[in-house]
């Protein structure tokens, strides 16, 4: 990666504009509001607007603004359904024909932020999200953050979901730096599915032009850098709490807790959902690795998955999956974490058997990966305060 | 549950019973020029006739409203177009002014957006430096479009190859799939990757700038050396062709291999080694995301451009195109997504009940 600062100066040295085309960005705002319905009278704002609604406000038309507030954001305003939860979120209203919330994920905006948040008892969810990182971000991220990793091609670095307990101080976030923070810097001993073939054409050809001039000698054939190119990471939240005085509470480990599904197969309303990548990579075009969290809160527990997926193109499949489950009145949170790895040939040949006619669509798709991959290890944690 | 970890074009899944068959077609897939595109190839470079023009010019028309050509009109296209670059050269000679551009991957409506804000082509020269296809939504559109404008302005529009140009990453990506989705068959996939394989490998812009997709390779030291390769094929898995097309640069000096373990990266040295042994100022290469759309490296031996903004719909990054006028001053212009009046501008999830 390029050493941006110097980059700068010498491109200002050397004379080279840039110029930023920009009208893409109003359009988007009207686009934006667009999808908003429409109301005739407007409201008086409110005085307690997070900086984020402000910014998101000065871009379009007041009237359009008041409204959503009234219809979105103020907890005051009369509801017909039952107000346990306050809900603030301003960027994600429901589609004016079929009530249906829409979720713009991630947004895909540069000057835009989205930050929504729900209350639920003593219970504080919310998420952020932002695009990838730019280059400053990368730099500092490369020299200082996470010294010694090559950094992933997309990096969310300032999306997160937030997890609060406000009245226990007590805090659970899953954010992109941590997560890389446990990808190992050591070698991972995988291989792409070529590397073979490609190392030693690259030898037999550096034994031939051993007598004359050549570029590459045996001692380059080996890899300098070592880190776990597929950024495999176990990572499963973060644990945070605001006051150093508060009471520590962690999790304690009991695998025969499950989670109840049954609870969470019903089709309660969903108030709050957002699903978000962390990073990602394409691994130079021979998989992928990306891990991805969501989140659903309905009116009495939520769950949360992170998932970490990785496919090595003809060589392995790992799966990583955390669930973050928590019942919001009995303030209980269980902490499930899964692991499912096999070959790749061995997942394909599952494949073949359920006479699907892309074998490749079925191996992008990481919930029918799971389904044919044996778990090879399961650990479960409860916490309940 | 619809969890689209790795959406590259979704698609559904049709019953196929014969499993055979679908096997004898993987193998069938991979043999190249079985489109039978190049059976009849000319001689000489194609000369546009009247109806040769009014005909592209119908299929740009077609093509530039995202509405995809049919299979015999997309035969037709890559017969010519293999008659148009087929005679084009290794290391193509390209004049300034040109703007050069990176990465497009299907992303159909930002090219659009492309050519308004560097102007229309062909009143505009072009440079392209490959992958086109993958990932976004209308690669079928998008390199239709750049083929049908390569047919009818053949000396104002250049595209290279990429290594996404190739049988087996469309098969694994997207382009593929997005084949057989618009089409119900793979013969236009077909028909491309056969045409991929004339594509030039690289450009070089007024003797000055060497402009390719991926980077160096240990076994070119000078750019006469990239014109005795033979290139119409599949991109190999090795070798300089293949180096050309994949190989990264790196702030690590020498060359470096992937911890992948495979796949070369170049340093500084070896940059600066190239320009000076071949008297370029510089190296334009694509391939790689940028936030920023473009990115110097190397002391600005170096120059990454990346031209498809909000990649794969969901990075949020811009864009950037260069423009490089009669006196070789250089210009970068930065671009966002485009947006479509009607259409929804970023990925729309709604809720679902994952477990
Ligand atoms: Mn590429």
């Amino acid at each position: 990666m390029a050493n941006n600062e110097e980059n700068r100066d010498i491109r200002s040295r050397q004379g080279i504009n840039t110029i930023i085309v920009n009208s893409a960005r109003n359009m988007h705002m009207k686009t934006v509001n667009a999808r908003i319905p429409q109301k005739s009278t407007p409201q008086p704002l409110s005085q307690q607007q997070n900086p984020q609604w402000n910014n998101f406000m000065v871009n379009r038309g007041t009237q359009n603004t008041s409204t959503i507030h009234q219809r979105f954001k103020s907890p005051l305003a009369p509801r017909t359904q039952s107000t346990r939860h306050v809900c603030n979120n301003p960027n994600n209203p429901p589609c004016a024909h079929c009530g249906t919330t829409i979720i713009p994920s991630p947004k895909a905006f540069m000057p835009l932020e989205d930050n929504p948040e729900i209350i639920i008892n003593n219970w504080k969810i919310s998420t952020k999200k932002k695009p990838i990182l730019n280059s400053v971000e990368l730099e500092d991220w490369e020299n200082n953050k996470l010294k010694g990793l090559a950094l992933p091609e997309m990096i969310f670095g300032n999306n997160a979901i937030t997890i609060q307990n406000i009245e226990k101080d007590w805090t659970l976030q899953f954010n992109t730096l941590d997560a890389l923070k446990m990808v190992k810097l050591e070698d991972s001993g995988i291989r792409v599915s070529y590397s073979n073939k490609w190392l030693d054409a690259k030898k037999n050809n550096a034994t031939k032009n051993s007598n004359q001039k050549s570029d590459i000698d045996e001692s380059s054939l080996k890899i300098v850098h070592n880190y776990d190119w597929t950024y495999t990471t176990e990572y499963k939240g973060t644990i945070k709490q605001n006051s150093k005085d508060s009471v520590e509470y962690n999790f304690q480990r009991d695998d025969e807790v499950q989670l109840p599904i049954d609870k969470l197969s019903r089709s309660d309303k969903i108030l709050f959902f957002d699903d978000m990548i962390l990073f990602e990579d394409e691994l130079a075009d021979n998989g992928i690795s990306v891990l991805n969290c969501k989140i659903r809160v309905m009116d009495e527990r939520l769950l949360l998955l992170s998932r970490f997926f990785l496919r090595v193109d003809d060589v392995l499949i790992r799966v990583i999956d955390t669930r973050i489950y928590v019942e919001f009145d009995e303030n209980i949170i269980i902490r499930e974490f899964k692991k499912y790895e096999d070959q790749y040939s061995s997942v394909l040949s599952r494949h073949r058997l359920s006479h699907s006619y892309d074998p490749k669509a079925a191996l992008r798709d990481s919930n029918w990966v799971v389904a044919n991959s044996p778990l090879v290890t399961r650990e479960c944690e409860i916490l309940k305060f | 549950m619809s969890t689209e970890v790795d959406v590259d074009v979704p698609m559904q899944d049709a019953e196929q019973s014969d499993l055979d068959l679908e096997l004898e077609l993987e193998d069938e897939l991979m043999k190249p020029g079985s489109s039978g595109i190049a059976d009849h190839k000319s001689a000489e470079p194609v000369k546009l006739t009247t109806t040769s023009i009014g005909q592209l010019d119908a299929w740009i028309e077609k093509l530039v409203k995202c509405e995809v050509l049919s299979e015999d009109e997309v035969a037709r296209l890559c017969k010519m177009a293999v008659d148009v670059l087929q005679f084009e050269e290794n290391v193509q000679p390209v004049n300034v002014p040109v703007t050069i551009c990176g990465d497009v991957h299907g992303q159909f409506h930002d090219l659009i957006e492309l050519f308004k804000i560097g102007g229309p082509c062909p009143d505009t020269n072009y440079l392209f430096m490959g992958d086109y296809v993958d990932r976004g939504y209308y690669s079928v559109e998008t390199v239709s479009y750049l083929v049908a404008m390569k047919v009818r302005y053949p000396s104002r529009i250049t595209i290279l190859r990429g290594n996404h140009e190739s049988r087996q990453i469309t098969q694994v990506y997207g382009f593929y799939d997005e084949c057989l989705r618009k089409y119900g068959s793979a013969s236009v996939w077909k028909m491309f990757t056969d045409l991929f394989d004339y594509f030039p490998i690289t450009a070089l812009v007024d003797n000055q700038i060497f402009c390719l997709h991926g980077g160096l390779s240990p076994m070119i030291e000078t750019v006469d050396q990239v014109r005795d390769l033979n290139r119409i094929q599949e991109v190999p898995h090795e070798g300089p062709m293949c180096d050309l097309l994949w190989s990264d640069p790196d702030d690590r000096g020498g060359w470096g291999i992937s911890p992948r373990g495979a796949g070369f990266t170049f340093g500084q040295d070896i940059s600066e080694q190239f320009n000076h042994t071949n008297n370029l100022s510089l190296i334009a290469r694509a391939h790689q995301l940028v936030m920023e759309g473009f990115s110097w490296s190397h002391q600005q031996n170096v120059i990454t451009i990346f031209s498809a903004p909000n990649y794969c719909y969901r990075c949020g990054n811009q864009a950037a195109i260069m423009e490089v006028d009669e006196n070789h001053n250089r210009q970068l212009l930065q671009y966002d997504p485009s947006i479509r009046p009607g259409e929804p501008t970023v990925t729309r999830k709604t809720p679902d009940y994952f477990l």
